[in-house]
């Protein structure tokens, strides 16, 4: 009987995931571990002792050339992929196989978080060389040749494949999810079919003509595997199908590898991929490493790699760490993170600038329309214990603005210290400045004594509960009469906090990673107020400020990228001083590997493993 | 009797249409998030998720909507497809069943082989230390949440894993066809595993129903009659005592066949259970709708044979 019913099964599903927590850390317990020694929860304390004595290996800096060929890579991955489409994947773990088997115009290497190189493309557009003309609403891109794609296609990529793939991205069964930044190309948004604003003069140059001078954030957005060139001969038939079947049953590769698929057809369902349990990478054989520039030429060093999904993070951290030739592709569980901070140190690597996340308060309704009380309520919360409950310092640090590590801007923006304001200054949350603003919110007594009530949506699982009783309790201290609403963490987004007629005052806990480096995709998405959308709105806070708004557009047109760079540090300066948001922590990604695999992490991508970089040792 | 299976097939057909109707209006018309929001993936805008409740007749009312998905299941056995990666549901539980059938299998014939005999054992032996041994490993047994044993097996006796490692561990299962002896291997953790606490059940169950029995009026008559003490145990015995053991047997087969969600979790064993898992992490209503309808089918279907088993098991009992 406990099957009839999926809410039963979810509880059972919740049940084991507390004991499967628990007994982790009784397990490192029997190996004498000092981590394990405590509950999981207290793993945060270990992880937070001093970040000065990381013993994990940070991967900048990371050997990419030279290494040994051959063998096979077991990837373990609790999660399954999303979209293995290019026009359709936008989840870090689908990147991992996008970037492994498609190529899109430009690229960041693995040790890059900013520098972006060509990959189709043979070089980076600059005024310099005539890649961007016209004040910056032209940009002109060739195309390497002899770039070949997988079987059944078998010929050469042109440029008229790039102008496809990224045309069908308005397809409505494609539904690209970042064509905002391919609004300004003349024509947009198309419908799936050409528009104006792409042309392809001849075979291997494609030329983007734009409406506003945006060549460097359109360049930014074609390192996304969008840019991907899709056959439309191949792929067409499958666009017209709702969704598209390109990417679920079939897909051509012109990456150095491929999904393995039957070659007559290039099926690849149910047999190199096959849904919530595995995934095989195999050569791509019409991949020619002669076919990239300089600045960019993966290696390539396995043979095959076969991702294991499904399973209990648990149990396939200590599989990676005690075994041979694995990764571990999704996050670790923060016990597996405790395990090898004692035990592997070498095995598991942190990298800075994987996301951040924050507390959306709603500006335009209810007492967060008030500025003061935005900046009382930012005064008080202790990040610092927020860090803790993430997992500590190796896995997050307090986050003080918007821009967050390894973003352009992040240093004009002020830094790990962020802007100068007083309600930033203590990360611990300091009471007598938060009262200082509730004075000037117009309550004398340094307490809300309102009636309104401050509604808090927060998700139910990890560690968003117990961060949620935190803002709660940092609310409740300011006088704040707290209703907090407990959701699984889709809901939340789709039904309260991306829903603006909702009017949910708070939103602990939402978090946003970074397209490319350009700021735009950090602050645009989330903070610009012509950007709010009726349902599945990522502007949660409902930020309309008109010259915050006016600020991003100066920004977002600034050609020069040191110039945009210090324009985007003025948006997030506003930001900071309008308390539009409350900074939580920024994220360090956690990643594994076995003893014997010389692993490398896109710091570009949350530090996901590069499958064309890493070897066996 | 053959009235009596008609009668409980159409009674069966009807009770699937009312979980249908259930899930429906879990699924459908209660959900916490609209499912093309969820098939339109993040950031997506207003326009593309009407196009996508359009393409999923999301936009149709619901008696259209209830009636399409009634005559997708029961007409062409269609369950929906995948949110996420767009695979048909059907397809994805015709691959994942034999995992499942597998664990479910093993694991039934060794509980009940274990089970059965301790039971009986127990309650002939009562007050004995065998009896008490056994029953105090039965309640140890039952004290142990199916996970945590599984936890505590990998880490002592898996490979790679565990202090004394001499089982495949998670992920080692592999397809009977594909290598019979691995697959077999493979099993042997988790078909320990989930027979140790249904063992303990069982054996409890029978013990106590046995001890009933064996004071019934007809027992001692069996035995003033000189029957052998084998002979009254067996015929007269156990064979009334087992009925109640029979019914939960049954149940107990459908309910697993429907996934063993916790056990192919934690041995990542890729059965109905682990899809499930998958899906309810995802919000894939449409994965989660299939695996329930299947559950029912499976513990619907169950029922029926452990009605017409009573026929043959219990001697009080016959249908005109």
């Amino acid at each position: 009987m406990r099957k009839h019913l999926a809410v039963l099964t979810a509880l059972a599903v919740a049940v084991v995931a507390v004991a499967v927590v628990a007994l982790s850390s009784s397990s490192a317990k029997t190996a004498g571990s000092k981590a394990g020694a405590l509950p999981a929860s207290a793993t945060a304390s270990i992880a937070s002792a001093s970040i000065t004595e990381k013993p994990g290996e940070n991967p900048v800096g990371q050997q990419l050339y030279g290494k040994k060929s051959g063998g096979t890579l077991t990837v373990y991955s609790g999660e399954d992929f999303e979209h293995l489409d290019p026009g359709e994947s936008y989840f870090e773990l689908d990147y991992a196989v996008m970037y492994a088997t498609q190529r899109p115009l430009f690229t960041y290497p693995p040790n890059s978080n900013t520098t972006l190189v060509p990959d189709l493309a043979t070089a980076m557009p600059t005024t310099a060389n005539g890649g961007i003309t016209d004040g910056g609403k032209t940009v002109t891109v060739h195309i390497q040749p002899n770039v070949k794609y997988s079987a059944p296609v078998n010929r050469d990529v042109t440029s008229a494949d790039v102008a496809y793939a990224i045309e069908r991205g308005w397809n409505p069964n494609v539904a690209n999810p970042y064509m905002e930044y391919f609004q300004t190309l003349k024509g947009a948004p198309g419908k799936g079919g050409p528009i104006a604003g792409i042309t392809t003069p001849n075979a291997t140059t494609i030329v983007f003509h734009l409406t506003a001078p945006q060549a460097q954030l359109l360049i930014g957005a074609l390192s996304l595997p969008l840019s991907s060139p899709v056959p439309e001969s191949f792929a067409g038939p499958m666009d017209k199908h709702a969704p598209t079947t390109y990417g679920s049953q079939a897909e051509v590769a012109t990456g150095p590898y491929m999904i393995e698929a039957n070659p007559s057809t290039g099926v690849f369902a149910g047999l190199g991929y096959q849904p919530g349990k595995s995934l095989t990478l195999v050569r791509n054989p019409n991949w020619s490493a002669s076919t990239y520039s300089s600045a960019f030429h993966p290696p390539a060093y396995l043979d095959r790699i076969n991702v294991e999904i499904g399973g209990e993070a648990s149990v396939i951290g200590p599989q990676v760490l005690k075994g041979s030739d694995s990764v571990q592709l999704d996050t670790p569980a923060n016990t597996v993170v405790a395990l090898a901070y004692e035990h592997y140190p070498r095995q598991i690597t942190f990298t800075p600038g994987s996301g951040d996340h924050y507390v959306a308060l709603d500006n335009v309704h209810g007492v967060f329309t008030n500025v003061n009380i935005r900046r009382a309520v930012w005064a008080n919360l202790d990040r610092a214990a927020i860090v803790k409950l993430r997992g500590g310092s190796l896995v997050a640090e307090p986050a003080t603005h918007f821009i967050y590590p390894g973003n352009q801007g992040y240093t004009q923006s002020g830094g790990a210290a962020g802007p100068n304001y007083p309600w930033n200054k203590d990360v611990d949350g300091n009471l007598q400045v938060a009262e200082h603003y509730m004075k000037l919110a117009g309550y004398p007594s340094g307490k809300y004594t309102g009636s309104e009530t401050v509604q808090i949506v927060a998700g139910n699982n990890a560690d968003a509960p117990a961060i949620a009783q935190v803002v709660d309790q940092d609310f409740t201290q300011l006088g704040l009469k707290v209703r907090l609403t407990e959701v699984d963490q889709p809901t939340m987004y789709a039904k309260y906090c991306g829903v603006p007629k909702e009017e949910i005052d708070a939103c602990p806990s939402v978090g946003w990673i970074r397209d490319f480096a350009d700021p735009l995709t950090t602050l645009f998405e989330t903070f610009y107020g012509p950007a709010i959308v009726p349902t599945n709105n990522s502007n949660w806070g409902q930020v309309n400020e008109p010259a915050i708004n006016k600020e991003m557009v100066t920004a977002e047109n600034t050609v020069n990228p040191t110039q945009a760079a210090a324009a985007w540090a003025k948006v997030d300066d506003m930001l900071v001083d309008n308390a539009v948001a409350i900074p939580e922590e920024w994220d360090n990604q956690p990643n594994i590997e076995a003893g014997d695999v010389a692993g490398v992490n896109d710091l570009w991508d949350t530090g996901s493993w590069d499958f064309m970089f890493t070897s066996l040792k | 009797m053959l009235r009596y299976i008609i009668r409980r097939v159409l009674w069966g057909i009807l009770m699937l249409i009312l979980v249908c109707a259930a899930t429906f209006v879990l699924f459908q018309v209660l959900p916490t998030v609209n499912p093309a929001v969820l098939r339109a993936g993040r950031n997506a805008s207003p326009k593309i998720i009407h196009h996508i409740e359009v393409e999923f007749g999301l936009n149709q009312p619901l008696w259209v909507q209830f009636w399409r998905y009634l005559k997708h299941i029961f007409l062409h056995f269609n369950f929906g497809y995948s949110l996420y990666s767009g695979q048909s549901v059907l397809s994805l539980i015709e691959n994942r069943l034999p995992a499942t059938i597998s664990l479910t299998v093993g694991a039934v014939v060794l509980w009940v082989v274990i089970g059965i005999p301790v039971g009986i054992i127990s309650a002939i032996k009562r007050g004995t230390f065998l009896d008490r041994a056994a029953m105090g490993t039965a309640l140890a047994l039952l004290s142990a949440p199916v996970f945590w044993l599984a936890l505590i097996a990998i880490y002592l006796f898996a490979d790679e894993l565990g202090r004394w490692p001499i089982l495949p561990g998670p992920d080692s299962y592999v397809g009977l066809t594909a290598d019979p002896w691995m697959w077999f291997k493979s099993l042997i953790m988790p078909w320990l595993v989930l027979s140790a606490t249904q063992a303990a059940i069982y054996s409890r169950l029978l013990r106590g129903n046995l001890l009933e029995v064996m004071g019934e009026d007809y027992i001692r008559t069996a035995r003033a009659k000189g029957l052998p003490e084998r002979k009254v145990i067996w015929r007269h015995g156990v064979r009334a005592a087992i009925t109640p053991v029979f019914t939960v047997l049954g149940l107990d087969i459908g309910a697993l066949l429907g996934g063993a969600v916790l056990t192919e979790t934690v041995f990542e064993i890729h059965g109905i259970g682990l899809l499930n898992f998958d899906a309810i992490s995802h919000s894939d209503f449409p994965i989660v709708q299939g695996t329930t309808l299947l559950a029912a089918m499976f513990i619907i279907v169950a029922n029926i044979f452990v009605d017409v088993g009573y026929a043959f098991i219990d001697p009080r009992v016959r249908y005109s």
